[in-house]
């Protein structure tokens, strides 16, 4: 059935199928039809520098059948723009077309030109709340907030508190873990290297560790940590020793803790120690890697290695 | 190249032992020319505005399988400079706008094929036009590059822009130290790197990292151990690979992770023959093509993913693909 074909409103538009060169063999499916006509207005429209407020229902038609479509979104802004647009409206609009397809990237983009042209943070923060319930993963949602973080210096206004609250639903979100880093070591301040926020860092991160041992992401965090303040691994020997016990091997309950180690006893030239723990790791607690581990054995065994 | 993902479903074949497990190349190959022959889907057009990149996928994949001449060469090429805009960029297809990402696809097709000069011969200049497309959009300052001209920036466009570049023969046209600065920005401290500073670590923006330092010449920058363990820790239990710490696994990391292993000299941390394993599973043995995990969809992102993966393991049979 022809949408724009015989709306008044398009009368004056002349479409511009498609040209491909060949018999044109889109008939199978109505949707089909109707898309293929809708493009065929945006050619047109974009042929001929068309900026008026019917294309923006135009392109909105267009994004809802597809919203990968890139070229859509660009046309898109600059009517928006040209026409000087209210763009808490398009914010609006923007939120349920966020929310009905959660893969997209092209919308994230697009927001982020709205938002900055809008100068206002005002209402994200809650949006985001949003999408994250559907997908706590989301990568363009996460850069998006960083973006967001930077532009309008919200640092200190509730973005610990809220990353907090995402690593307690799910102390295994990698994402909210690295949001957490660079709110407190990404910013331009020196206010991170103080020593009350390493130790904070470090025991958060030790918490975290002990409601879930076997999670890659405390364990990155902590040695990030300390990496970071220039502190030897020992300095978490006691705590890592708690989920891998040297002395009894069958009761290790994180291949990280054991990893850690590892690199703890090298560090403290106990040779022989931390080739036990990489053996362990290689045979029994982490196999798929067992090259991994024989290279760390390796590097151990060449005395300039540990200089 | 279309992107319709199915006809079939990856994964038919479980159940089978692994030693019976074996790749259907004579199935992938008619798969991947029958994607341009299925006008009459919705998927078909919806997924346009990738096409250009999807016909990279696709050559690249029968390359690798051994059968370059399998889409008609001069028919690519047309369609290839169809997409040519006149800013000197390449849009996905005829009629959309120009952008790195399509453009780099142009570029590697071209060189794929051999057609650089005969390129030049078609369009006058049109090397350098390209180049220049593609060098415009270097952000000065910052040595980042843009995907379009709205200026959305990303890992992906840089490490695109130097590859493209470098086959062309022109990176003497962008700022290639403050490109290498912008990835050193982009390193975690996990060992990792992410879309732009700050970011998430992510396996696919680490190959487009380390990619990119591989052209500049300075993996000298990259720690090595660290990285290779992030990486290697990404493979599962099952022999798959996951993108991201506690994420799912998917065929395509089959490249971005190995791929970068293999720039980096770690390619043997991992378990190649579980990840072959793995990848076998994901084929449908009917029809051709290769999902991201057992029991879903294929389509031909990641059936060259899959098959690049099982190059880059040494699966044998296959043409041996260069990690960057």
């Amino acid at each position: 059935m022809p949408k724009y074909a015989e709306d008044p409103a398009w009368s004056d538009v002349e479409p511009l199928p498609q040209n491909d060169g060949g018999p044109n063999p889109l008939a199978a499916i109505a949707y089909t039809e109707e898309y293929s006509e809708a493009m065929s207005y945006l050619r047109a429209v974009m042929a001929s520098n068309d900026m008026s407020e019917r294309v923006l229902d135009l392109t909105e038609d267009i994004i809802n059948m597809n919203p990968a479509h890139y070229t859509v979104w660009l046309y898109r802004a600059k009517v928006l723009f040209n026409l000087n647009y209210d763009l808490r409206k398009e914010i609006d609009w923007l939120n349920d077309t966020a929310l009905k397809h959660q893969k997209n990237y092209q919308i994230w983009q697009h927001r982020q030109t709205i938002i900055n042209r809008l100068g206002s943070a005002d209402g994200e923060t809650a949006f985001i709340a949003k999408m994250f319930s559907k997908d706590p993963k989301n990568y363009h949602v996460w850069s998006y907030r960083q973006w967001l973080v930077r532009r309008f210096e919200l640092w200190d206004e509730g973005e610990i508190e809220a990353v907090e609250g995402m690593i307690k639903e799910d102390v295994r979100n990698n994402s909210a873990w690295n949001h957490r880093w660079f709110l407190v070591f990404g910013r331009d301040s020196s206010a991170h290297k103080e020593q009350d926020v390493i130790e904070r860092e470090l025991e958060y991160a030790k918490k975290a560790i002990v409601l879930a041992p076997q999670n890659q992401s405390p364990w990155n965090y902590l040695r990030g940590v300390l990496r970071y303040a220039e502190l030897p691994v020992s300095h978490v020997r006691d705590f890592a020793l708690g989920f891998a016990p040297a002395d009894s091997p069958d009761d290790v309950r994180s291949s990280y803790a054991l990893d850690l180690l590892a690199d703890v006893y090298e560090e403290q030239h106990q040779k022989e120690e931390a080739i036990k723990a990489l053996d362990l790791l290689a045979t029994k607690y982490d196999p798929i890697r067992a090259r991994y581990w024989e290279y760390k054995k390796n590097l151990l065994e060449q005395p300039t290695a540990a200089a | 190249m279309s992107l319709v993902s199915g006809p079939g479903r990856g994964g038919i074949t479980e159940g089978q032992l692994p030693s019976e497990l074996r790749l259907y190349v004579d199935k992938h190959v008619t798969y991947i020319q029958s994607l341009d022959k299925r006008k009459d889907e919705l998927e078909y057009w919806l997924t346009e505005h990738l096409r250009l990149s999807g016909l990279y996928w696709g050559l690249t994949a029968l390359h690798l399988l051994g059968q370059p001449d399998a889409l008609p060469r001069s028919e690519v090429l047309d369609f290839v400079i169809s997409c040519l805009q006149d800013d000197g960029g390449f849009a996905a297809a005829p009629q959309h706008d120009s952008h790195m990402l399509y453009t780099v696809s142009g570029v590697q097709i071209l060189a794929m094929l051999d057609a650089l000069d005969e390129f030049d011969e078609r369009v006058s200049g049109g090397r350098e036009k390209v180049a220049r497309f593609i060098a415009n959009l270097q952000h000065p300052k910052t040595g980042t590059f843009a995907g379009d001209i709205w200026g959305e920036t990303d890992t992906r466009f840089l490490y695109g822009a130097l590859n493209a570049l470098s086959l062309l023969g022109m990176t003497n046209l962008v700022d290639v130290d403050k490109a290498v600065e912008h990835v050193q920005a982009c390193a975690n401290s996990d060992g990792g790197y992410g879309t732009s500073p700050g970011a998430e670590s992510h396996a696919g923006q680490v190959f487009t990292c380390v990619g990119a330092l591989a052209i500049a010449g300075r993996l000298d920058l990259v720690d090595r151990d660290k990285l290779g363990g992030w990486l290697s820790e990404r493979q599962l239990s099952n022999g798959g690979l996951n993108g991201r710490p506690e994420k799912l696994e998917d065929v395509c990391y089959s490249w971005w992770v190995v791929s970068s292993l293999a720039m980096i000299d770690r390619l043997h941390w991992i378990s190649g023959s579980k990840l072959q394993e793995f990848i076998l599973k994901c084929q449908d043995p009917d029809h051709g093509g290769i999902s991201d995990r057992p029991g879903d969809m294929v389509d031909v992102f990641h059936t060259v993913f899959g098959i690049a993966g099982l190059s880059l393991t040494k699966y044998p049979g296959l043409v041996e693909v260069d990690p960057i």
